[in-house]
């Protein structure tokens, strides 16, 4: 090619163009709201250089009726393109707020849902990085047709590739759903939004006064609602711990999980791991120190930390190879399964069964939470999903039962007729339809009820219950549970149960799809 | 295009208490604590594990619990939590502050029925978030109920030995 001729020189001024586009101007108006440019927060999660930029120039499209301005930019809006995280291969789009408020019209959607099929024809996670008002009212329901596309892809890519969504800024209206369809959401504290409606209008409507934050912010979506796995304080953390999420997960779901290689310096045998459950069973302990002394150091990732607190959820490894982890939290609310944390752990599983990741659980679970309240809002059918989940997985499942496992949360939380594949039990187990309490006062009612001195003598009955029913030696008598193990080996007998279990296949009769409780 | 990565040169260590401590990068022995420099090497080995050496003296550190760019560290058997901050970080924090608006109140309730075994806050007591106020005996077990907030304890309502329903006010923080 000549590089002095006309062609060339159509090429350079190009070039000119676009990078006068994202001007110095435009960082600072974003740096302002304490957020950063859709190209810093690109480069932030590429590999250095490493992210090629695709559709760089078309143009938003010719409005059918002249209505509002729509400015003439290059890319409409939204970067998108593909580069190496960690050294493998990602998919991206970002929206640009600085562009028409990164509103989507039917020519960004478009680049959108071309980088969605290219990662999933090749088999790449694809992150969505978004901060957008939503869609361009100017084009009307071209602009919606394109959210529809949009959507209509991450269903079909959902449980084939991992599907994140970053929320940066604001995500209003429809544009909500494109992230709550994807597999996890990251948000950022204070400046990134996602709502249905706005504060405006629920104002307008129902004559409510709330702020952004308080309607949809990070901490209400990470909290209260759900709809938001991680949550940071800056952008930069939060680009930052999705690079670090990214290195637990496979690329697709025919790949296994990517393997760090293990130094070896973990000890199998730990002996702290005795002391970390208190004697007495009405005293709560954290079981996320049991979880960080007996996986790999420091490779506990939470997921959902807020929400459904309960039970605990997360990635981990285990001599390098990725787990996830599901393990109920006796600190918090004793460690019941209510709706929140039935719904968490059913979508964790569920997650983890599409991408090949195996399963350990941790049990100490005195119920599914009792009252009114639970009842009418459907604890039935929420509890229902983390059955379905668990017995639906067919990735290698090991329980551990720490302490509690009573009633029907003993079945949910991977009872080995559920279809776990390993059972172990610490000592301390107590398995039983009940509590030692709950149990006298039915099977003694008769006795208590004429009994002199009933407090003295539920006292021993309690006794006699835990000595002879709520303990792991009659499951383990009757095969239920496969060993009762010392605590401090824990860490050797789930690497050797997983080792096991490494070539598990289970050979699933075609369907459609069940028919989970939602 | 823009596509080095931000050149971030220092970082800072933020405590829980907002003391603020700078690192130049690439990370070097001399750490500076107000105008004095300090030779500090991190180093590990089988015998001690992690240990910090100053003036030929190892002193044991622990990284307890770590999330992101928040740390709960062990040293000289003592916990401390700090955040990593950026340069970008700092400065946001600053907008942001000035953007936040007024102070809010944060009402902790109940968060299942159950019975309140004792209060750990009085009025005028200075909470961090994650301290506990209160335990609530419910499922047969002890809970501790954590404060979500950094405040200050302005009125208390749960009461020692009494019965409390569902979203029952127990205490309200000032922020």
């Amino acid at each position: 090619m000549d590089l002095s001729g006309k062609y060339y020189k159509a090429f350079t001024e190009r070039q000119e163009a676009i990078k006068k586009q994202y001007s110095p101007a435009q960082a600072e108006k974003q740096h302002s709201k304490g957020k950063l440019t859709a190209w810093e927060r690109l480069s932030l999660l590429f590999d250095n250089g490493s992210f090629e930029e695709i559709d760089a120039f078309v143009t938003p499209a010719d409005q059918p009726v002249e209505f509002g301005k729509v400015e003439r930019s290059f890319g409409d809006g939204v970067i998108v393109g593909h580069g190496k995280v960690n050294g493998r291969l990602i998919f991206a789009y970002a929206q640009d707020f600085t562009i028409m408020g990164g509103s989507l019209g039917i020519v960004h959607a478009k680049k959108i849902s071309k980088i969605q099929e290219m990662a999933l024809k090749m088999g790449s996670p694809i992150i969505a990085l978004i901060d957008s008002g939503g869609a361009r009212i100017q084009e009307g329901v071209a602009s919606l047709s394109g959210y529809a596309g949009i959507f209509h892809n991450i269903i079909h890519s959902s449980g084939i590739i991992p599907q994140i969504s970053v929320i940066l800024g604001p995500a209003a209206g429809g544009a909500v759903y494109a992230p709550a369809l994807t597999d996890f959401v990251f948000m950022v504290n204070h400046t990134s939004y996602m709502f249905v409606t706005g504060p405006n209008v629920v104002k307008e409507v129902l004559n409510e006064d709330v702020t952004s934050d308080g309607l949809g912010g990070a901490e209400v979506h990470a909290r209260k609602s759900g709809v938001a796995q991680m949550i940071y304080d800056d952008e930069e953390n939060t680009i930052l711990a999705l690079k670090k999420f990214l290195s637990y997960l496979p690329s697709n779901n025919v790949e296994n999980p990517p393997v760090v290689i293990d130094d070896g310096s973990v000890s199998d045998v730990n002996e702290k791991l005795r002391d970390l459950v208190p004697d007495d069973p009405n005293k709560a302990y954290d079981v996320k120190d049991i979880i960080n002394q007996i996986v790999d150091r420091n490779s506990f990732f939470e997921t959902a930390e807020l929400f459904g607190a309960s039970l605990v959820t997360g990635f981990a490894r285990l001599r390098g190879k990725t787990i996830g982890v599901v393990a109920n939290q006796p600190k918090v609310l004793a460690g019941v399964l209510d709706i929140d944390s039935s719904t968490k752990g059913a979508r964790f599983i569920r997650f983890c069964d599409a991408f090949n990741i195996p399963i350990l659980t941790l049990e100490d679970v005195p119920g599914f939470l009792p009252g009114v309240d639970q009842e009418h809002a459907g604890i039935i059918r929420h509890g229902a999903k983390m059955l379905f989940a668990y017995a639906e997985a067919t990735v290698p499942k090991i329980t551990v039962i720490l302490r509690k496992a009573y009633g029907g949360a003993f079945i949910v939380m991977n009872s080995k007729n559920l279809g776990g594949d390993f059972s172990f039990a610490w000592p301390s187990a107590e398995i039983a339809v009940m509590g030692p309490d709950g149990a006298v006062a039915i099977l003694y009612r008769k006795e208590l009820a004429a009994s002199e001195n009933p407090a003295e003598l539920k006292k021993e009955l309690v006794k006699k219950y835990r000595d002879k029913i709520a303990n792991p030696f009659i499951a383990d008598q009757l095969g239920y549970i496969d060993e009762v193990i010392d605590p401090a080996t824990t860490r050797k007998k789930v690497i050797s149960a997983f080792d096991a279990l490494a070539n598990k296949w289970v050979k699933v009769p075609a369907r459609k799809h069940g028919n989970m409780p939602l | 295009m823009a596509q080095d990565n931000l050149n971030i040169r220092k970082l800072y260590a933020l405590s829980s208490e907002n003391k603020r401590f700078c690192f130049s990068l690439p990370l070097k022995h001399n750490i500076r604590i107000g105008k004095r420099e300090y030779e500090v090497q991190l180093k590990s080995d089988e015998k001690y594990g992690t240990y910090i050496l100053w003036k030929n003296r190892k002193y044991p550190v622990e990284i307890i619990r770590s999330r992101q760019n928040k740390y709960e560290i062990l040293f000289n058997d003592i916990s401390y939590t700090f955040t990593v901050e950026t340069p970008f970080s700092i400065q946001r924090m600053k907008v942001l502050s000035t953007t936040k608006g007024k102070a809010e109140k944060e009402l902790i309730v109940a968060p299942m029925p159950g019975k309140i075994i004792d209060v750990l806050v009085r009025e005028g007591s200075v909470v961090t978030r994650g301290e506990p106020v209160a335990i609530l005996e419910a499922m047969k077990m002890q809970n501790e109920i954590l404060s979500p907030v950094n405040g200050t304890v302005v009125k208390v309502s749960a009461k020692a030995n009494t019965n409390v329903m569902k979203n029952d006010l127990l205490v309200e923080i000032k922020l």
